[in-house]
């Protein structure tokens, strides 16, 4: 009899434990699908470098262990749903970061609407990404606001009268951006002729002498030219040698390395908005970021990393402060989220889950990228 | 004649098969399961039209993708609720014909195989004069001209920024309903006498002539089933992922039905269905070696991009074996050229 009673006891204990330790132990999962393989490869890289360090810094919340999933969505529109998926239902993450690249990140918008899981996506800047949905929210700014700070940066401290536009047609940002340039300069400077010539080429073009020989016909005073680090770094080359010497203007994806030595010599002075610098740390935040980057991976941190670190740094935040890991009480957390202290700046939501905040401009100087102000949102 | 009987048997079997693991699957997996069966569905309709006019015509046709697009916009534009029109073009607005107009999804796909075969044609008649490595390099360039057109025409398409809040209408009865329907199309077509026609084409254009078949007939006619398969099956995965953009159909997606179909074995048809499955079931399964390994007391970092290697080691191992099948539809080949 004692003996049966022990054994029973025994196996209550048990099973409390193992449904305390349920309750307790497991952990919190994060998904993160990015571009591991493929043309983005860099850029995704970039992005999880900067979410394992944020996870190094902060791997618990509400008690409970943090745990993120990478799983690769190999630059492919299809792959990217497919692993968004996998993220739901095999891992049954609560939240997920990603992507770079806008299209990668549509891809996903249906299904993560669908199953309601919250997601913060790092650096896809197309309008289109948050639109029309509850559930995708991103920390950086998008390109409307980004066009805009560059013509507003063209007129007033340039003091351009006349400007023109060479676009990548086939990449969405390029596109995007010079749209609202092309809206914001013809406001500013009151004059709708104002933009003289707006050319197109396609990603991988490496001759770019006839675009450039129109425009410097048309003698502008600024030539803004959003694209591929790579292309544009080509096409600057060659407008330098065709004796155009009027400054190029340009967006976040130029903060690579690869812009300044493709570009060499012809690349100095060229200028460009981006989320944030390693020069003029922006808040406190920053500061910290910046430091355990360096300690880490041994080299200066990219605006990708930076926001790949605000990313889950939101997300922690968010649940620490619904007090629960449920994925509707972090998407209403996040539809919330004012003041933000990121790495890359003070960060609030709007409506659309677009997130408000400053953008950095840059300037190539001596074969460096060097900070020169930063643009509050309007 | 007893082969023939044999691959009948297999078919049909596979089919009955096939429909109840459907069911069962509908019934009882997750979403992202679904989605896997979905794919493989689209690819076997994909592969199967690819097979018509490379594997069973013989003609070397590398523009799918091109079929694809067309397709696949064909359906966005057509599904796509109005408000949504309006929300995707907040750049440029969209023509004004296409901006009320809201179909049922049967409709759409049965547009986007229409507009897609006669692009086929168009694109056919004066392409198909062509042979082997020029007509592949011909079809490739009309993919390459749809993915341009289609990045430029900002007020059709969007452009690069793409669309989005296509409706997702494609479910596994869809997805695989049209996967066995392009089954028995093709079964029934290769069987009749337009695919003896097709066949003798491929093994030699002179004696086919000679035989009064009208070459250009029925190259054109091969051209325009395939893309008809090809741009419902385009529809089918925009309305599976809800939002399309023009670099979705580069080269590299025209490779992967290729792939599919040589796997497969050219003008097999039951090797296409089973590699498209085994293709696209296999990317996924793979995914774990991307993952970091935990053996309890070690654990192994995972390398992002080593199922892709793991992936193609598979892919040479198996066309190795698979070589005696490859190496006859060669020799055909060959022995077609020492003629000439």
């Amino acid at each position: 009899m004692k003996r049966r009673l022990g054994l029973a006891l025994l196996v209550l204990a048990a099973v409390c434990v193992s449904w305390v330790g349920a309750a307790f132990a497991q952990p919190i999962k994060i998904g993160v699908f990015e571009p591991m393989t493929g043309p983005n490869a860099a850029g995704g890289e970039m992005t999880v470098e900067g979410i394992e360090l944020a996870w190094e810094v902060r791997s618990e919340v509400l008690g409970r262990e943090v745990q993120i999933i990478v799983v690769d969505n190999k630059s492919d529109k299809v792959e990217a749903a497919n692993a968004v998926s996998r993220l739901i239902e095999r891992d049954q993450v609560v939240a997920i970061i990603g992507s770079y690249g806008s299209s990668l990140s549509m891809a996903a918008g249906d299904i993560v609407k669908k199953a309601q899981i919250p997601t913060v996506g790092c650096s896809p800047t197309n309008p289109l990404v948050t639109l029309n949905n509850d559930y995708y929210f991103r920390v950086c700014f998008i390109d409307p606001f980004q066009g805009t700070v560059m013509a507003n940066y063209a007129v007033n401290e340039l003091g351009a009268k006349t400007a023109a536009v060479i676009q990548d047609v086939t990449q969405d940002y390029s596109v995007g951006l010079a749209k609202y340039f092309i809206d914001a300069f013809r406001r500013l400077t009151g004059n709708p002729n104002s933009i003289v010539e707006i050319s197109s080429y396609n990603t991988g073009d490496q001759d770019f002498t006839a675009q450039l020989t129109n425009v410097k016909n048309k003698n502008p005073d600024v030539i803004f030219a959003p694209g591929n680090y790579g292309e544009s770094a080509l096409l600057i080359r060659q407008a330098r040698d065709l004796g155009i010497d009027v400054p190029f203007l340009g967006g976040d994806t130029w903060e690579a390395p690869e812009f300044l030595s493709i570009g060499g010599e012809a690349v100095e002075g060229a200028v460009f908005s981006t989320h944030f610098t390693a020069e003029a740390p922006v808040t406190p935040e920053s500061d910290r970021f910046l430091e355990i980057y360096r300690q880490k991976y041994g080299k200066e941190a990219n605006a990708f990393a930076a926001l790949g670190y605000d990313a889950y740094m939101l997300i922690l935040d968010v649940i620490e402060k619904a007090g629960s890991a449920e994925p509707q009480a972090i998407r209403d957390g996040l539809a919330k989220v004012e003041g933000f202290v990121g790495a890359t700046g003070i960060i609030s939501l709007d409506e659309n889950g677009d997130a408000v905040k400053s953008a950095v401009i840059n300037r190539v100087d001596n074969g460096k990228f060097v900070y020169l102000t930063t643009v509050e949102p309007e | 004649m007893r082969d023939k009987q044999r691959t009948d048997l297999a078919a049909l079997l596979a089919l009955v098969c096939a429909v109840v693991a459907l069911f069962l699957a509908n019934k009882y997996l997750d979403d992202y399961k679904i989605r896997i069966i979905n794919l493989s569905g689209i690819y076997v309709t994909l592969g199967l039209s690819m097979n018509l006019i490379n594997g069973f015509t013989g003609l070397f046709s590398l523009g799918h993708a091109g079929f694809m697009a067309v397709g696949a916009y064909t359906v966005a534009l057509l599904t796509m609720p109005i408000s949504m029109k309006e929300m995707n073009f907040f750049f440029q607005p969209i023509v004004p014909w296409l901006a009320n107009v809201e179909v049922g999804f049967l409709p759409a796909l049965l547009a986007a195989g229409l507009i897609s075969a006669f692009l086929g044609v168009l694109i056919g008649a004066p392409v198909l004069r062509l042979r082997d490595d020029y007509l592949a390099i011909a079809t490739l360039g009309f993919a390459e001209i749809i993915r341009v057109v289609f990045t430029n025409t900002q007020s059709l398409t969007n452009g690069a920024l793409g669309l989005k809040g296509i409706p997702n209408y494609t479910n596994i009865w869809w997805s695989w309903g049209v996967a066995f329907i392009t089954v028995w199309f093709v079964t029934s077509l290769i069987r009749g006498s337009y695919g003896k026609a097709f066949m003798a084409i491929r093994e030699d254009e002179v004696a086919a002539q000679a035989m009064g078949i009208n070459l250009f007939k029925h190259k054109v006619m091969s051209f325009a089933f395939a893309s008809f398969f090809a741009g419902v099956a385009g529809g089918l995965l925009a309305s599976l992922l809800g939002t399309i953009d023009p670099n979705m159909f580069r080269i590299t997606l025209t490779f992967n039905i290729l792939l599919i179909v040589v796997l497969g074995g050219l003008s097999r048809i039951t090797g296409t269905v089973i590699s498209a499955v085994v293709v696209t079931v296999m990317m996924e399964a793979l995914r774990f070696l991307d993952e970091s390994i935990n053996l309890g007391f070690i654990e192994i970092k995972g390398v992002p991009g080593m199922r892709m290697v793991v992936f193609s080691i598979i892919l040479i191992l198996v066309v190795i074996v698979r070589k005696a099948g490859l190496m006859t539809r060669l020799k055909g080949r060959e022995s077609s050229y020492a003629e000439n």
